[in-house]
């Protein structure tokens, strides 16, 4: 299929977008397309306007700043995937990276696109959920930072007004030497993940300084384990303890498709909380599934 | 070189068993060669399709005012406006039971209700969505076991096809869902079942899935007052000109169909699909139409059967199966396409590759209020082998014996009887075994792994299918003055290499290589009779009528020689034989081939018939797995398929066509499913229906054949385009059960579905935690 016609509009600034996306009706942003694109084309939304961003200046990039990964909102996911920078800084970033999409998709996709769509399954988007991002928007009115966690306000909805553009990212790096994991568990290699967990942790002296656990695909937006983090801390790290403690992971509220039940959801995120963190404690190095594909 | 009448250099066998590479491939590669989808004729205008959004239902009221004011459109048809046309406006090749767009009823979501016609397909589409219907919602039948019994009927009377005889008698028949019962019996089964010291009952299913070719279903009829052309991608070109001729009244040669090449069809693009709607918006508009689908469509055009089949054996103390029954209910959907054939001819080989002396078979072919069921490579077979192959393995583990060496007691293998009665010939079915047994290391220890989550096993299945029978072939090889050979028949190359594999038959008997025969573009006017590409009966019966053209051209080249003074045995270039029968490069020498195998009809009530095929196709698959017990999710570790050949006319084809069967029904076995809710198909695009991709593939994945002689084959050869899917669902069903101890009765074998097996094993279901 192919949309039915809208009107095509190329801002060259950032003003200039905001300045369409205030006054034109029924307008939709194009970042690098790789779900809009597909919406369209299946008339699943039917804009009258499309706002390209492809062609505004200083939306893209990565920086860091007094220990802040700053991207912008326009950077390919591509780009990040071979960034030094987000390596060494964000290793949690880079390997959830490895499962957005295909190669050819994040050639062309963003983090701003990704993260504005909003799939509970994307992996961008847990992954800001684990590091506490900060959302900067430009609007109307000047500019605002979001936190993350107030970021999804529901199925496929960010906490943005429908005149508010996403400009970039802003990451609090963790302490060199921390340990990151991200694994995820999808119906085919390639495909949305039924329930992705990542995991962030310090560990200082043997005991577990820090810890970030949190499991997307289970519920409308990524869950932060909070349970699990602050039971965790304080102890050494040991595949016995994770067991017991990501059980409660299955109090999750849960969503169920043709492609999992509630339950099975659940079920997973016990399943992968615990194996996420056995990963970035070192305590699973060879076990099956973390084997590469 | 230029051919020569006797070559002195001549080599049997130099064409045949040759790996020639693809004569399309680099044309196909190169993105020249031509598909249907992609045709464009002058003047054509497009048609796309409102489709129903209830299961059953009497239509009240289609509106098509706002779509008719659309600029661009220039039609907007209903039932109403083909019958002016087309008087009768149904089709169907078993029954003349689908209407061109529904008429009075609607009998699945995703009927065709009404079609615009306008001057580029995306204003068609546009229009579509200005179209609103009204209908009187009617209770509708899903379930095929239901179906049998239920009281909502989803046709008021039966409307079989005059072709086969054995559908006559259910001619206007009122109150059933029933297209047709096979029925067969052989020995008597309640007093050996009553008698036998082991007894067994389980009951299999398997799901909706769909073929999905690359290429969706497209065609553009051209119609003149006088005589009609398409541009059809089908797999039964003949077939189709039957049926339009038919609904025209109009004789065999005004009606011509061309058929370019395939993106595959799988058995999609039998009969006759879109081919009928087509001229009906042909007359209308009075250009060139040209009807494409989407990827989308493709959900409410054409299914495989989901099935039930239960089945019972009785084994006696020494391991011997004595009695089998099956039963076999088939959810053929809203109209019975080539269904009933599914039934019929897949039916009699239920009880699979065993050797039983009281066998009884019932098959059912159902409608039911969903997307019709048809031919879906392997005509029913690989349904039947999952349910048969499972309860094998199943009663091997209960009787405590190893499945491999059950399976061997009891093997039907050449010159005992089949269920049918008729007496194997070339069915080597112990070298099959044999051989998947042995590139799977079978007898050797086997590692279970050593991690405390994932678990490791093993699985084999082996199946036979019987060839539809009986189908005829015609083909003409034309050698034209300058010595070069041109082949003309109507089997459709739709990516499984029959073109490569005619012309090495054609260059074979010639002497010729083969890069030097062209195989004609298929249309109806120029290529002779075929019955269709399908159910791997090509290669056999259209190899036999190719095989029989060349012979009788290089007969007649032979004549000619003698004729004009030749002596016996010269080598004289055929050219050269031209010049001197016509004095100048002039005339042609033509070749005829038919064939038409021998057969014997089924008896009714017993299905028993000496002669029920001419060629029995084997296949046996072994599979390893590794099932993390945690989350349920299956890996392949390996995947063998083996399958008789009998002879590999193009060894390169042969195991391409075993991967790509084995691969696609890796796909049905381990995730493919139409999920259907209330009728409506909730995941029908790509994005929510995933077919394997190379991430899919198993570790590693064997693909190989034993060459056993078919005796009355060409060449000793027969078909192999279905043969690889029937066994690799079991195989990995048996596999699972193997490493894990569940058993999982209905496809597909998905992680969430091995996980709850393994929770309901351990007394605690998924569902209570």
């Amino acid at each position: 299929m192919k949309p039915p016609p809208f009107q095509y509009h190329d801002p060259k600034t950032l003003a200039e977008a905001v300045g369409l996306l205030g006054t034109l009706d029924n307008a939709k942003l194009l970042a690098g397309g790789q779900s809009l694109m597909p919406m369209l084309n299946m008339r699943f939304v039917l804009p009258d306007h499309v706002i390209d961003l492809n062609l505004v200046e200083g939306m893209a990039g990565i920086k860091e700043t007094d220990g802040v990964l700053e991207i912008g909102a326009m950077t390919r996911q591509r780009e990040l995937e071979f960034s030094d920078l987000v390596a060494a800084k964000c290793p949690l970033l880079h390997q959830a990276l490895m499962h957005v999409g295909h190669r050819q998709t994040r050639n062309r996709g963003t983090i701003g696109g990704s993260l504005c769509h909003l799939d509970p399954a994307a992996e961008l988007v847990t992954v800001c959920m684990a590091h506490d991002a900060t959302i900067a928007v430009a609007g109307p009115g000047g500019t605002r930072e979001i936190a993350f966690a107030d970021f999804p306000a529901g199925y496929l909805t960010p906490a943005i007004e429908l005149n508010e553009i996403v400009t970039a990212i802003r990451i609090p790096v963790w302490p060199a030497g921390h340990k990151a994991a991200f694994i995820e568990f999808s119906r085919r290699h390639g495909d949305f993940a039924i329930v992705s967990a990542a995991a962030l942790l310090q560990i200082d002296g043997g005991r577990i300084t820090r810890a970030s656990l949190t499991i997307g695909g289970v519920a409308v937006a990524p869950v932060r384990a909070t349970e699990v983090e602050q039971a965790i801390v304080g102890q050494a790290p040991t595949s016995e303890l994770f067991a017991k403690v990501c059980e409660s992971c299955r109090s999750f509220e849960a969503m169920a498709d043709i492609h999992a039940s509630a339950e099975y959801r659940q079920h997973l995120a016990v399943v992968l909380a615990r194996r996420a963190l056995e990963k970035a404690a070192d305590l699973a190095d060879n076990a099956p599934w973390n084997r590469a594909h | 070189m230029a051919a020569t009448l006797n070559p002195s250099d001549a080599k049997v066998g130099s064409q045949v068993g040759r790996s020639v590479p693809r004569l399309e491939g680099r044309d196909k590669v190169t993105g020249r060669a031509e598909y249907t989808h992609v045709m464009r004729l002058p003047g054509m205008v497009y048609a796309k399709l409102f489709r129903s959004t209830v299961a059953h239902g009497k239509i009240k009221s289609i509106d098509t005012s706002a779509a008719k004011k659309v600029p661009g459109v220039l039609h907007v048809v209903t039932v109403d406006d083909v019958m002016k046309v087309l008087k009768s406006p149904y089709y169907g090749p078993a029954f003349h039971d689908q209407p061109i767009l529904a008429h009075e009823k609607v009998r699945f979501v995703g009927e065709p209700v009404a079609a615009v016609i306008a001057t580029d397909p995306h204003i068609a589409e546009q229009a579509v969505q200005l179209i609103t219907a009204e209908y009187e919602e009617m209770p509708a039948v899903f379930d095929e076991v239901e179906a049998l019994t239920s009281d909502v009927f989803v046709h008021e009377q039966l409307k079989p096809a005059h072709t086969f005889a054995d559908l006559k008698h259910l001619k206007d028949a009122k109150n059933t869902n029933v297209a047709l019962s096979y029925n067969l019996r052989r020995g008597d089964f309640d007093k050996a079942f009553a008698a036998a010291e082991h007894q067994f009952e389980h009951e299999f299913k398997t799901q909706k899935v769909l073929h999905l070719s690359f290429e969706p279903f497209a065609c553009i009829c051209d119609f003149k007052d006088t005589h009609v052309t398409f541009y059809d991608s089908s797999q039964g070109p003949s077939f189709v000109r039957t049926e339009i001729a038919r609904l025209l009244g109009w004789p065999e040669n005004k009606v011509r169909i061309k058929v370019p090449y395939l993106g595959s069809g799988y058995g999609s693009k039998l009969y006759i699909k879109l081919e009928a709607l087509a001229l009906a918006l042909a007359m209308i508009a009075r250009k060139p139409v040209k009807v494409a689908h989407t990827f989308e469509e493709m959900f409410y055009q054409i299914t495989r059967h989901p099935s039930t089949f239960r089945i019972k054996s009785g084994v006696d103390k020494n391991g011997k199966i004595v009695a089998r029954k099956c039963e076999v209910y088939w959810n053929g959907g809203a109209y019975a396409d080539i269904g009933p054939r599914v039934t019929q001819k897949s039916g009699l080989t239920a009880a699979g590759p065993y050797d039983i002396d009281n066998v009884w078979i019932d098959s059912h072919a159902l409608y039911t209020n969903v997307t019709p069921s048809g031919a879906l490579r392997g005509f029913g077979v690989p349904q039947l082998v999952w349910a048969y192959e499972g309860h094998t393995d199943m009663m091997a583990r209960a009787l405590k014996m190893d499945p491999v060496e059950f399976r061997r007691k009891n093997l039907a293998i050449e010159g005992r009887a089949h269920a049918t009665g008729q007496i194997l010939q070339d069915h080597p079915i112990e070298k099959v075994m044999d051989k998947v047994l042995e590139r799977m290391e079978w007898s050797k220890p086997f590692d279970r792994g050593g991690n405390s989550h994932i678990k490791r096993g093993r699985g084999f299945a082996i199946a036979n299918k019987a060839v539809i029978s009986p189908t005829t072939s015609v083909a003409i090889v034309n050698v034209s003055a300058d010595g070069s050979a041109t082949l003309y028949c109507g089997t459709v190359d739709m990516g499984q290499g029959s073109d490569t594999a005619m012309a090495q038959m054609v260059a074979e008997v010639l002497n010729i290589p083969t890069e030097d025969v062209r195989v004609t573009p298929r249309d109806t006017d120029v290529t002779p009779y075929d019955m269709g590409t399908l159910g791997s009966r090509s290669l056999f019966h259209m190899g036999h009528a190719v095989r029989r053209a060349a012979e009788d051209a290089r007969d007649k080249l032979k004549a000619l020689a003698k004729e004009v003074g030749e002596p016996e045995g010269s080598n004289i270039p055929i050219a050269e034989l031209f010049q001197k029968r016509y004095g100048m490069q002039a005339g042609n020498v033509i070749g005829s081939g038919i064939y038409k195998p021998d057969y014997t009809s089924p008896a009714p009530g017993t299905g028993q018939s000496p002669n029920v095929t001419p060629f029995w196709m084997l296949a046996g698959s072994g599979a390893e797995v590794e099932v993390d017990t945690e989350t349920g999710h299956v890996k392949i570790t390996k995947l063998i398929t083996v399958v008789d050949c009998g002879k590999a006319i193009n060894p390169k084809s042969v195991e391409t066509q075993i991967s790509g069967a084995a691969l696609m029904h890796l796909g049905f076995t381990m995730f493919e499913k139409m999920h259907i809710d209330g009728g409506q198909v909730t995941n029908a695009s790509l994005a929510d229906y995933k077919i394997p991709g190379f991430h899919d593939l198993p570790t590693k994945l064997e693909s190989l054949y034993v060459e056993h002689d078919q005796s009355n084959g060409p060449f000793g050869a027969k078909g192999v385009g279905e043969v690889a899917t029937f066994c690799v669902g079991p195989a990995l069903a048996n596999a699972i059960d193997d490493a894990c101890g569940v058993r999982i009765m209905e496809m597909p074998l998905n992680a969430e579905t091995v996980y709850r097996a393994l929770r309901a094993k351990m007394g605690k279901p998924l569902e209570d935690a």
